[in-house]
């Protein structure tokens, strides 16, 4: 048995579609905590780094707004960042995905979370990669306006003191 | 400068299973046959065959046939950084997975 397989058996790991990653996982933990884990910096900087340095630069939970984490590891500094697509609260969050490394590769990422009624949450967590030419034609059809507009709020916010 | 190909279809279809990537990782270290491949996976010659056929198609892996050995390398450059990106976001969002299971394990009875 190779450690792939025991990789998925963890995770119930399948794929859709060619290009969708799927990955489910059932915790041991209310929904609201997960929820929280998934939404509140302070909470989110513990282990979405898994165990490397993070800083939460951005994280803005509502629709349309930005995100922006960078990972300190061995040396090495990655940022991440995207919008949020949706937000419903305790239910489903929507967003876009961009490492640094890889500019223009968005991957469009959702992440359910559903109350199994006894103490537990399932989290479905759904990852589509676009190519730079479809995230290019995305922009044409009508995205550009509201990255523009998010844009103009996150430098307002960059102006603010942060919090 | 990085030119990026825009048929990543085969690239994303090549790198969504665990065995192909597995595949990917050991030929970065070294070439190998297919029958190496498949002892290595535990895996018949003619399933190995197929997954290194699919790579092949992507790009991901060229092969060539000296006698009766067909030998498997890595493919273009290019190509393997795409595929890399894909494995590597892949491999963080499970160990996210696993980090917030330890998280939620140990701030449990934790004072909101």
């Amino acid at each position: 048995m190779t450690t792939m397989t025991e990789t998925t058996m963890r995770h119930t790991l399948t794929t859709p579609t060619d290009r969708t990653i799927r990955v489910e996982r059932i915790f041991d933990a209310t929904r609201d905590r997960v929820w929280r884990a998934y939404t509140e910096p302070a909470l989110v900087a513990q282990w979405w780094g898994r165990g490397n340095k993070l800083v939460i630069e951005k994280l803005e939970v509502e629709r349309g707004g930005h995100w922006r984490f960078v990972e300190h590891a061995d040396g090495e500094t990655h940022g991440f960042e995207g919008r949020f697509l949706e937000v419903t609260p305790q239910d489903r969050i929507a967003r876009t995905f961009e490492w640094d490394g890889m500019p223009g590769y968005t991957i469009r990422e959702t992440a359910e979370f559903t109350d199994l009624g006894d103490g537990r949450t399932r989290v479905v967590s759904t990852s589509l990669f676009f190519t730079p030419e479809e995230r290019d034609g995305m922009l044409h059809s009508g995205m550009e306006g509201g990255m523009a507009l998010s844009y103009a709020a996150l430098d307002r916010l960059l102006a603010n003191s942060r919090d | 400068m990085v030119q990026y190909s825009s048929d990543l279809d085969s690239v994303f279809t090549a790198v969504a299973d665990g065995t192909r990537r597995g595949i990917l990782e050991r030929l970065g270290r070294r070439q190998a046959s297919i029958s190496e491949l498949a002892e290595q996976f535990d895996m018949t010659l003619t399933g190995m065959k197929k997954h290194v056929q699919l790579l092949e198609d992507a790009g991901l892996v060229r092969t060539q046939k000296v006698g009766r050995v067909r030998t498997c390398s890595l493919g273009t450059r290019r190509l393997t950084a795409e595929a890399a990106w894909i494995a590597k976001y892949h491999q963080m969002v499970e160990a996210q997975l696993d980090s917030l299971g330890e998280f939620l394990e140990r701030t449990k009875g934790d004072q909101p």
